[in-house]
């Protein structure tokens, strides 16, 4: 086949596709579902009203959240193929949550920053949020999957802070654990967990 | 940016818009501008090989077109397309490349040339297609037929023959990344 023939077959082809923001509506079935998997079988945790405006529960909704979004916007950009992303954001959020955790340190007493680092919940959280994680971390790659990126291990690295992220903020309407020092280790490191697996993943699912 | 560049972003938004005679012009402008790339850097190629990876090159910003914001330079996104399939086919065909995308806009546009323009790859490519696909891309593409003189031979309306297109090109974009050798 000559290159010209290839164009003329190309050109009567007038369907573009959406862009691949407009397939983030996938994200709303995802989490809808994590949701009900948290407040039907977990259950939302007793004081929820109180903990959603109370400072210390509260952040880690805040934290979460805005990983969540700032991800997203970062793997957004990078859908397209020139694009690329800033990671200032999310080091923001990360020095955010590593300064929460350092004044819990030193506001604990000695004796008692054992027990609020390891709560009483450190592996149903560290089994939970990744579950939690899984549909929403699919769905992001199923729309990303539209776009064309050059950076495929990055942007899957993006899908899996940002489906970690939601992960997270559904979780923690049932987890009692408001210290700080168990949040961001354990929360932290079960997003570090969905994160290494989107990495991996990216290459290959991303790939064009 | 000036010249080019706005030609083929006004080029490519009226395509976009449904214009296919002005999507046809800008295909055709950037073939040269990706073939003297991929020459300049796949000399190891040769000058055959060379055009199944334009073809391959051309077939992937057709099938990622949603992916330019309008109001975004073109020649950019074209050139990092450009670079990630040029890597990609050297590196399926055993060959690793440098490819610093600062250097595209220094490369000189290539025409095709007389008898290395009939290419086997997206032949080979359009072979995996169902019968009915690879009919309707073979009448468009060899015998030069508007979706509607297809679809009056196939018994189609010309809706659904674009349809058809539109599915056989996704289709082949995700065989190239598969079959490629």
């Amino acid at each position: 086949m000559k290159t010209d023939d290839l164009i003329r077959i190309l050109a009567e082809d007038s369907a573009a596709d959406p862009p691949p923001a407009r397939r983030l509506w996938l994200l709303v079935p995802a989490v809808a579902v994590s949701l009900a998997a948290v407040l039907l079988t977990l259950g939302p945790r007793p004081d929820l009203a109180g903990a959603l405006t109370s400072f210390l529960p509260a952040m880690r909704h805040v934290l979460s959240l805005a990983l969540f979004a700032l991800a997203l916007a970062a793997a957004l950009r990078l859908t397209r193929p020139e694009g690329r992303a800033a990671l200032w954001p999310l080091a923001l959020v990360a020095v955010a949550a590593l300064v929460l955790a350092l004044w819990a340190w030193m506001t604990t007493p000695p004796e008692a920053r054992g027990m609020a680092l390891m709560g009483k919940s450190s592996s149903i959280c560290l089994f939970a949020i990744p579950v939690l994680s899984a549909l929403p971390t699919a769905a992001l790659f199923a729309a990303l999957r539209a776009g064309a990126t050059t950076a495929p291990r990055l942007a899957g690295a993006l899908i899996g802070l940002a489906g970690g992220g939601s992960g997270a903020a559904v979780y923690a309407l049932h987890c009692t654990e408001v210290s700080p020092l168990f949040y961001v280790t354990w929360y932290g490191l079960a997003i570090l967990i969905v994160t290494a697996v989107s990495t991996l993943l990216g290459p290959r699912i991303l790939r064009w | 940016m000036t010249g080019p560049t706005d030609d083929w972003a006004a080029l490519l938004r009226a395509g976009m818009a449904g214009d296919a005679r002005a999507y046809r012009a800008f295909l055709a402008a950037v073939s040269p501008v990706v073939r003297g790339i991929v020459r300049a850097r796949g000399r190891a190629l040769g000058e055959a090989q060379c055009e199944d990876v334009v073809q391959e090159v051309l077939l992937a910003v057709h099938a990622k077109r949603h992916t330019w914001r309008q109001d975004a330079p073109v020649r950019p996104w074209v050139y990092a397309i450009a670079r990630h399939k040029v890597v990609d086919a050297f590196r399926t065909r055993g060959s690793a490349i440098d490819l610093p995308v600062e250097d595209f806009a220094e490369v000189l546009p290539a025409d095709p040339g007389e008898d290395l323009t009939e290419r086997r790859d997206m032949e080979k490519l359009i072979g995996m297609l169902d019968d009915r696909a690879a009919g309707i891309v073979r009448m468009i593409g060899l015998d030069g037929q508007s979706a509607a003189e297809a679809g009056a031979r196939l018994g189609m309306t010309e809706g659904a023959v674009r349809v058809a297109l539109h599915r056989a090109l996704k289709a082949l974009a995700a065989l190239r990344e598969r079959h490629v050798e």
